[in-house]
């Protein structure tokens, strides 16, 4: 017990230091300003609508800009952080020290996950202020036309952002397993983007792979080949949650909350198995 | 394997592959040596000539192709090893956005230092170090020989049993590295064992009680500072008032002992030595130095 309070402890103030480091760079303040800057300027935007509703338009953009800007992030994070504490070497003097290696590989990914969450809340924070005042403008328009008000759940948005916070959980713990084995930084990011660029179209290849006309073989690949990599698309309820008085059913947000619990175990799992051997 | 020894190597071999063929480079080949505890152990050798690989073995950073080490009685690269060793790696990286107190609390955590001591460690390791005025500085800003010294804050302040020391005054000013050298031979003092990577000889002869020489990953030589540097049928004599009918004398002496004088010159002292000896006496005056 006290050996894994230890271990917990290790990890936490790596974690700590990974945080802080990460929080501290350029880099975070910038994306946090061009995500708020887009979830704020949906509302200046509506024009171009394209024929939909307004608030979902909005919503859309703000939706958009979470997940665009968190996935760079979530990307570049774990390179910055993980990566180039083995190209600097700053990892020699920690990793001589008594921790292990899924310790520090934890508190890496941790530190990044937890900015990832304010990035999260920052964003959703300015998302929901944007959206509570468009649609109060448009409750009171409705009124005056005799038109229904626009629906807004602000637990919805709640859940939302908690879906995306795991979501770009998942992201990060890929940027993890292949920093993990990755010999320069640059191999870290272009792979690390590439796979979740598969993750993300995953849902659309397993689509198309598994019409009924495709061959057997065709099929049973590209559902054993699905299954192996995380699909990001299954956290897209925005709107569902957000903008829809009818709301999403639970047993589809907790699939979707379960998915990415399920993935980011395996992958930190994979991303330990490849650095535990790892020669500093 | 020796009951006294702080490590223990025997038959070390590591093989890195480079290239896409994946062609074997012997970087250690067939090493064995034991280091006593309570020593201050030199390891010295050209680059690439496989010291920075073994103590990178001995961490556990590095896993060996084959051979046996043992580091204090565990094997190396155990946490149990590793918790008895404090390492300063060749020209060390560190985070920058830490304090110096805040980077040597940050080690010390990670050597569960426990709490009610750790502020106490700390200070210890940072007055040690001569690091005390400027701790609560960004480690951004340090100089490279406030590096070092930082560098050994951290490898000191959980009061290992082994201090392995890569290049520890690379980059450090003579004084600087005087310093850290009596640091070295005060943890001598206290029991602790030093192992010293160093391309300085001159300070490796002095602080060392012991040294092994690699040359592409071979031992070539290994023993006592004193005993490989003597040459037993010499020795050397220091007379004041010389003079040239003292030297005539001498030389007859000599010859009625079948011996020969081979060569008479001024003593002279090191340029360290003199570096050291100047500012320190400046220093004591209060003089600036620049």
């Amino acid at each position: 017990m006290r050996m894994r309070c230890g271990c917990l402890s290790r990890a936490g103030w790596i974690a700590v230091n990974t945080f802080v480091e990460a929080a501290r760079q350029r880099f975070f303040a910038f994306l946090v300003l061009l995500g708020a800057g887009m979830a704020g300027a949906g509302v200046y935007l509506r024009a171009f609508d394209f024929g939909g509703s307004e608030l979902k338009f909005v919503a859309d953009f703000g939706f958009g800009g979470m997940f665009l800007f968190g996935a760079i992030l979530a990307v570049v994070l774990p390179a910055q952080v993980f990566f180039s504490e083995m190209d600097n070497r700053t990892a020699l003097p920690l990793l001589a020290r008594p921790v292990r290696r899924w310790e520090f590989l934890a508190g890496k990914f941790f530190g990044v996950w937890v900015l990832l969450g304010v990035f999260v809340v920052l964003l959703g924070c300015v998302l929901g202020v944007m959206l509570r005042l468009r649609a109060g403008e448009l409750a009171v328009a409705a009124v005056e036309t005799g038109r229904e008000a626009p629906f807004l759940s602000e637990w919805g948005l709640v859940v939302f952002c908690l879906l995306q916070w795991l979501r770009l959980g998942v992201v990060a713990a890929l940027g993890v397993v292949v920093c993990s084995f990755a010999r320069s930084f640059l191999y870290a990011v272009v792979v690390t983007a590439l796979a979740a660029l598969v993750c993300q179209l995953r849902g659309m290849g397993q689509v198309a792979f598994a019409r009924e006309d495709a061959a057997g073989w065709v099929r049973v690949l590209a559902g054993g080949a699905g299954r192996m990599v995380p699909d990001l698309q299954v956290f897209d309820l925005g709107v569902p949650l957000v903008l829809q008085p009818g709301g999403v059913a639970w047993e589809v947000v907790a699939s979707a909350a379960g998915h990415g619990a399920l993935y980011l175990p395996v992958l930190l799992g994979l991303g330990v198995w490849f650095f535990v051997d790892r020669e500093i | 394997m020796s009951a006294c020894a702080a490590i223990e190597i025997r038959g070390l071999v590591k093989d890195f592959r480079t290239g896409l063929r994946g062609v074997k480079l012997r970087a250690v080949d067939g090493l064995s040596l034991s280091v006593p505890v309570n020593s201050i152990y030199g390891l010295l050798g050209p680059n690439g000539s496989g010291k920075s690989t073994t103590l990178k073995i001995l961490l556990g950073l590095v896993a060996p192709t084959a051979g046996e080490c043992l580091v204090l009685g565990c094997a190396a690269g155990s946490v149990a090893a590793r918790a008895k060793i404090g390492f300063l790696p060749e020209a060390p990286y560190f985070y920058r956005h830490l304090s110096g107190r805040e980077l040597v609390r940050f080690y010390a955590r990670m050597s569960a230092v426990p709490s009610r001591v750790r502020e106490g460690s700390v200070a210890d390791a940072l007055e040690l170090t001569g690091m005390s005025a400027a701790a609560d500085r960004r480690v951004g800003t340090y100089s490279k020989g406030m590096l070092q010294r930082i560098g050994l804050a951290q490898a000191i302040v959980h009061d290992p049993e082994l201090v392995i020391l890569d290049e520890p005054t690379a980059g450090v000013d003579p004084l600087g590295a005087a310093a850290i050298g009596r640091i070295l031979l005060a943890m001598r003092e206290r029991g602790k064992t030093v192992v010293l990577c160093s391309h300085l000889l001159g300070q490796v002869e002095e602080l060392c009680d012991r040294v092994a020489i690699l040359d592409r990953g071979r031992l070539v030589l290994e023993g006592g500072v004193a005993e490989v540097l003597e040459r037993r049928d010499e020795r050397l004599l220091v007379v004041s008032a010389w003079s040239e009918a003292a030297r005539v004398s001498v030389e007859g002496a000599l010859a009625g002992h079948g011996a020969r004088l081979e060569a008479v010159r001024a003593p002279r002292v090191s340029l360290e030595q003199l570096f050291v000896e100047r500012l320190s006496r400046a220093e004591g005056k209060g003089g600036e130095v620049r």
